[in-house]
C-alpha cells in the first residue's frame, strides 16, 4: 500500500505544508484543519495516514510558537501540564478509536468538525476585538473538573482527527476557567505538542504516519509557520480568517458528498 | 517581578521546543534531499517503510526514506524533553506537586510508545 510519488507532488506537499503552517500562524486557524482536507481531496492520500501526518505536521507548528510564548511568560506551564493529564489520555483514547472507524465515518466526523471550528472563526472575527488589552492581569484558575473533562475531550478529538484542539481549549480556558484570552491562546499552543506526541506514535507504529508524506509537509509547515510570524506581528486581519473559514465550510460539504458517493473506498 | 529559577526553566523549555522543532526539521530537509538527489523520476511508495527496530541500520545507509522519518521521530519526542525539562524545573523549585503531575503526564505519554510497539 502506499501512494506514488513524483518530485513534483513532493514540492507541491512543501508548499501545501507552508500554506498551512502560514495560514496557521497569521489567523490561528490550526494547520491541522487545512492539512488533512487537502492531503485527502487533492493528494489522494487515505485519511488515516492524512491525520497521521497532519499530527507529526501540528507539533511542528505547536513547538515553534510555543517557544517564544513560554519566553514570554504567556503561556501558564503549571495549567497546561496539569490539562495535559487529561489531554493525553484523550489523544491516545481517540488514537485508538479512529484506528476502528471507516475512512467514510472518520471523514464525516472530520467535516462535522471542520464546520463547528470554521463557524466559530468566522464568528470570533466579525465580533469586536475587546479582548487583548496588552499585558496579562493576575487571575486564579477556576473550576479545573470541568477544564480537566473539556482537555479530555479536547485531546480525543486531536487523536482522532489529527487538529490541535485549540477550537475546544481556548473557549474552555477563557471562559470556563477564567484565564485571560492571551494566556488561554499560549497554554493551548504549549499543550498541543505534548498532546499530539501521544498519539503520533501509535499512527507511526501502525504504518499510518509515510515518511515521504510528512516530511516535506513538515518541513513545509515549519517554514511557514516562522514566515508568517515575521510577516505579521500585528491581529490577523479579518477578511483571511472569513476566507478561510469558507474555505473550510467547502471542505466539509466535499468530504461529507465523497463519503456518501464512495469517494474515500479506493 | 519574576524569580531567577522561573526565568531559566523558561528560557530552558523555549530552547527544547525552539532547538527540537529546529533539528528535526533539518534532518526532514536532508533527508528530502537525499530523495532528489537519488530517486528516479518517480519513486517508491510513500509508505511507511519499517519500525522503531529497523530504523537505524537503515538510516545508517543512508536510506531516503529512513533519514525522513529518523527527523519525524526526533519531531515527536521534542515535546517529551519538554516535559522532562519542566518536571525537572519543578523540582529545583520544590514545587512537589507539580513534580508528579509532570511524571504522570510523562507515564501516560511512555505508555503510550509502548502500547504502540506491541
Amino acid at each position: 500500500m502506499g501512494v506514488e510519488l513524483t518530485w513534483l507532488q513532493l514540492c507541491g506537499l512543501v508548499v501545501l505544508g507552508a500554506v498551512a503552517g502560514g495560514v496557521g500562524s497569521l489567523t490561528g486557524i490550526g494547520g491541522g484543519l487545512i492539512l488533512t482536507p487537502v492531503l485527502t481531496l487533492l493528494f489522494g492520500v487515505p485519511i488515516h495516514q492524512a491525520i497521521g501526518t497532519s499530527l507529526c505536521c501540528v507539533i511542528a507548528t505547536s513547538s515553534g510558537a510555543a517557544a517564544s510564548y513560554v519566553e514570554h511568560y504567556l503561556s501558564d506551564i503549571r495549567l497546561g501540564m496539569t490539562l495535559e493529564l487529561t489531554t493525553t489520555l484523550g489523544a491516545v483514547t481517540g488514537s485508538l478509536v479512529a484506528a476502528r472507524l471507516s475512512r467514510e465515518a472518520l471523514a464525516m466526523l472530520f467535516a462535522a468538525f471542520l464546520t463547528y471550528a470554521g463557524s466559530t472563526m468566522a464568528r470570533r472575527s466579525l465580533q469586536a476585538e475587546a479582548v487583548d488589552p496588552g499585558g496579562v492581569e493576575p487571575y486564579e484558575v477556576k473550576r479545573l473538573p470541568l477544564g480537566l473533562c473539556g482537555s479530555g475531550a479536547a485531546g480525543m478529538l486531536s487523536g482522532m482527527l489529527g487538529v490541535g484542539g485549540g477550537v475546544i481549549k481556548v473557549p474552555l480556558m477563557y471562559l470556563g476557567m477564567g484565564v485571560p484570552f492571551k494566556v488561554a491562546t499560549a497554554t493551548s499552543n504549549l499543550m498541543i505538542g505534548v498532546t499530539a506526541a501521544a498519539s503520533a506514535f501509535i499512527y507511526y507504529a501502525r504504518g499510518d504516519v509515510w515518511p515521504l508524506i510528512t516530511a516535506p509537509a513538515a518541513v513545509g509547515v515549519y517554514l511557514g509557520a516562522a514566515l508568517g510570524a515575521r510577516l505579521l506581528r500585528r491581529t490577523p486581519s479579518r477578511w483571511l480568517i472569513v476566507l478561510f473559514s469558507f474555505i473550510m465550510f467547502y471542505f466539509a460539504v466535499i468530504m461529507i458528498w465523497k463519503s456518501f458517493h464512495g469517494g474515500f473506498a479506493r | 517581578m519574576h524569580d531567577l529559577t522561573e526565568e531559566k526553566a523558561r528560557s530552558a523549555i523555549a530552547a527544547i521546543l525552539r532547538y527540537g522543532s529546529l533539528i528535526s526539521t533539518l534532518v526532514m530537509a536532508l533527508g528530502l534531499i537525499l530523495v532528489f538527489l537519488r530517486a528516479p523520476a518517480s519513486f517508491g511508495p510513500g509508505g511507511h517503510l519499517g519500525s522503531f527496530r529497523t530504523l537505524f541500520p537503515r538510516v545508517i545507509r543512508l536510506d531516503v526514506a529512513a533519514v525522513a522519518e529518523l527527523g519525524i521521530l526526533l519531531l515527536l519526542v521534542t515535546p517529551i524533553l519538554r516535559i522532562i525539562v519542566a518536571g525537572v524545573a519543578f523540582g529545583l523549585e520544590r514545587d512537589y506537586k507539580y513534580v508528579f503531575i509532570s511524571l504522570g503526564v510523562l507515564a501516560v505519554v511512555l505508555g503510550s510508545i509502548r502500547l504502540a510497539m506491541f
